[in-house]
């Protein structure tokens, strides 16, 4: 008897702890997991081996999310894909900016891992209707 | 003795102390070393139990457990990833954390740190009770407002803003004012802090732009435009036509396009007058786009062909930002090769490349 196909999530943050934990509060969820620390190694992953949804921080050195975002939806591959943005940032110019370049939802940061994963659930529902 | 043997006793001395402070220097860069490998074995072990309670999925309790019963010189080790973590998480993976960091009598010494002779130890305590986000604690930190050290003033002060303690506000707002023997709090630690806060504190803020003191006032003007305190817009008015200090004045007007209505949009643009200094001109041209009312257009629109280039700019800027109709005014402009009609095309163009404004120009 075959598993079922879990769900694929990637997820870039270059802050080692949040990408650890999230990457654990969705494994634990049922998830399959791909966890990279920054916008170029998302990119690469992104093209190479589509996942289902990414959560990219905002803020990373190089690539940022923001970067990566615009990237995925200028590609006729991947613009489809859902994206949340993880930020520490909460100014509105930030979440128009996330908003205006296609992200389909944002959380900020402290994070809370409970939110996070009912966003991510909510996100993927409404993705399968 | 002759002088050659002294010189050879010199440099024999010189020598040995230049050995010693190489091996000193190698010893203690061993030692850091092995420490550090150390730490990383013992936070290696332990990072899955961590990791769950930052995650929220210690729902049985077993990782707290583990981490409660860790023998205290290895806890010791622990601490600064535990700390680190807490300020990264919210909800209940960051009130599990806090709970740990008490039961393991975290809080209690941090508490004890907050009257330490040493500066760096009263910081690390308030800083330790702010990323807890106890509100209780609060009342502990609000001293530390006064503090003699000013590292430990803004420490306080961030940790009462991230606390969210509104009874902290009047003594962030004291802590602004430099004295002979304390310079006041940045401006930007204050408003951090007080925005942290939430509109509780629009009462304070509201006594705060009377204040005698200009820092305090412009702390507060700052506030109340990025807090959105609209209760705030009248003496926010008065502070842009009285107050004598421009930088002051700059704050009121940006607040006043954020809580402002049709009275405060005519007072901003009075202020776009080229008798009145350039900084609070294009304040006031910035402010007129976020205020968004229509009656400003035509002062806009005139500010186009103004000398102070970069005021043409901001109000062009500003049209765009009205959308549709504002547009529409920047292209009946956009003719010609005069300064009005360079600084219409330039914010059409950028606009377009920011994706802006597809909706209203087409690109033939």
């Amino acid at each position: 008897m075959t598993e079922p196909v879990k769900t694929r999530i990637l997820i870039a943050d270059d802050d080692k702890d949040i990408l650890d934990l999230l990457v654990f509060k969705l494994t634990q969820a049922g998830y399959e997991v791909v966890g990279v620390n920054d916008g170029m190694s998302a990119l690469a992953e992104i093209e190479a081996n589509p996942p289902r949804l990414a959560i990219l921080d905002f803020m990373m050195a190089g690539l940022s999310g923001l970067d990566v975002l615009r990237k995925v939806r200028a590609n006729e591959m991947t613009k489809d894909l859902d994206v949340i943005l993880l930020t520490g940032r909460t100014g509105d110019s930030d979440v128009d900016a996330a908003f205006a370049t296609g992200a389909n939802d944002y959380i900020t940061k402290p994070v809370s891992p409970r939110e996070l994963l009912h966003r991510v659930n909510a996100l993927l529902a409404r993705g399968n209707k | 003795m002759s002088d050659g043997r002294l010189l050879t006793l010199i440099l024999i001395v010189v020598g040995i102390s230049c050995v010693l402070a190489v091996a000193l220097i190698v010893i203690t860069k061993i030692h850091r070393r092995s420490a550090g490998d150390k730490s990383r074995y013992l936070l290696s072990a332990y990072r899955n139990e961590l990791i769950a309670i930052a995650s929220d999925e210690d729902k049985d309790g077993d990782a707290k457990s583990v981490l409660n019963a860790v023998p205290m010189p290895i806890w010791e080790r622990l601490r600064p990833s535990v700390i680190d973590f807490l300020p990264k998480v919210r909800g209940t993976a960051a009130e599990d954390l806090s709970a740990l960091l008490r039961s393991r009598g975290e809080i209690k010494r941090a508490t004890e740190m907050l009257t330490s002779r040493s500066g760096v130890r009263r910081a690390r305590g308030a800083y330790l009770l702010g990323i807890v986000r106890d509100r209780n604690l609060a009342a502990r930190l609000i001293p530390l407002l006064a503090d003699r050290d000013p590292d430990v003033r803004i420490v306080a002060a961030r940790s009462l803003g991230v606390i969210g303690a509104t009874t902290a506000a009047d003594g962030i707002l004291q802590a602004l004012r430099t004295t002979r023997r304390s310079v006041g709090l940045p401006a930007w630690v204050a408003v951090d802090a007080l925005l942290g806060m939430g509109v509780g504190i629009a009462s304070a803020i509201e006594t705060g732009l009377t204040s005698d003191d200009a820092a305090v006032r412009n702390v507060c003007a700052q506030v109340a435009g990025h807090g959105t305190i609209f209760s705030t817009a009248p003496k926010l008015s008065i502070l842009l036509a009285t107050a004598s200090e421009g930088e002051v004045r700059a704050s009121a007007a940006m607040a006043l396009g954020r809580v402002g209505g049709a009275n405060e949009a005519v007072a901003l643009a009075r202020y776009t007058n080229s008798s009145e200094p350039a900084k609070l001109r294009r304040t006031c041209a910035v402010a007129l786009g976020d205020l968004g009312r229509l009656e400003s257009l035509e002062t806009l629109v005139v500010l186009l062909g103004d000398d102070d280039r970069r005021l043409a700019q901001l109000a062009a800027d500003s049209l765009v930002r009205f959308g549709e109709i504002g547009i529409a005014k920047l292209s009946s402009v956009a003719v010609g090769d005069t300064p009005s009609a360079n600084a219409a095309r330039g914010a059409i163009d950028l606009a377009k490349l920011r994706g802006q404004i597809s909706h209203f120009v087409g690109d033939s």
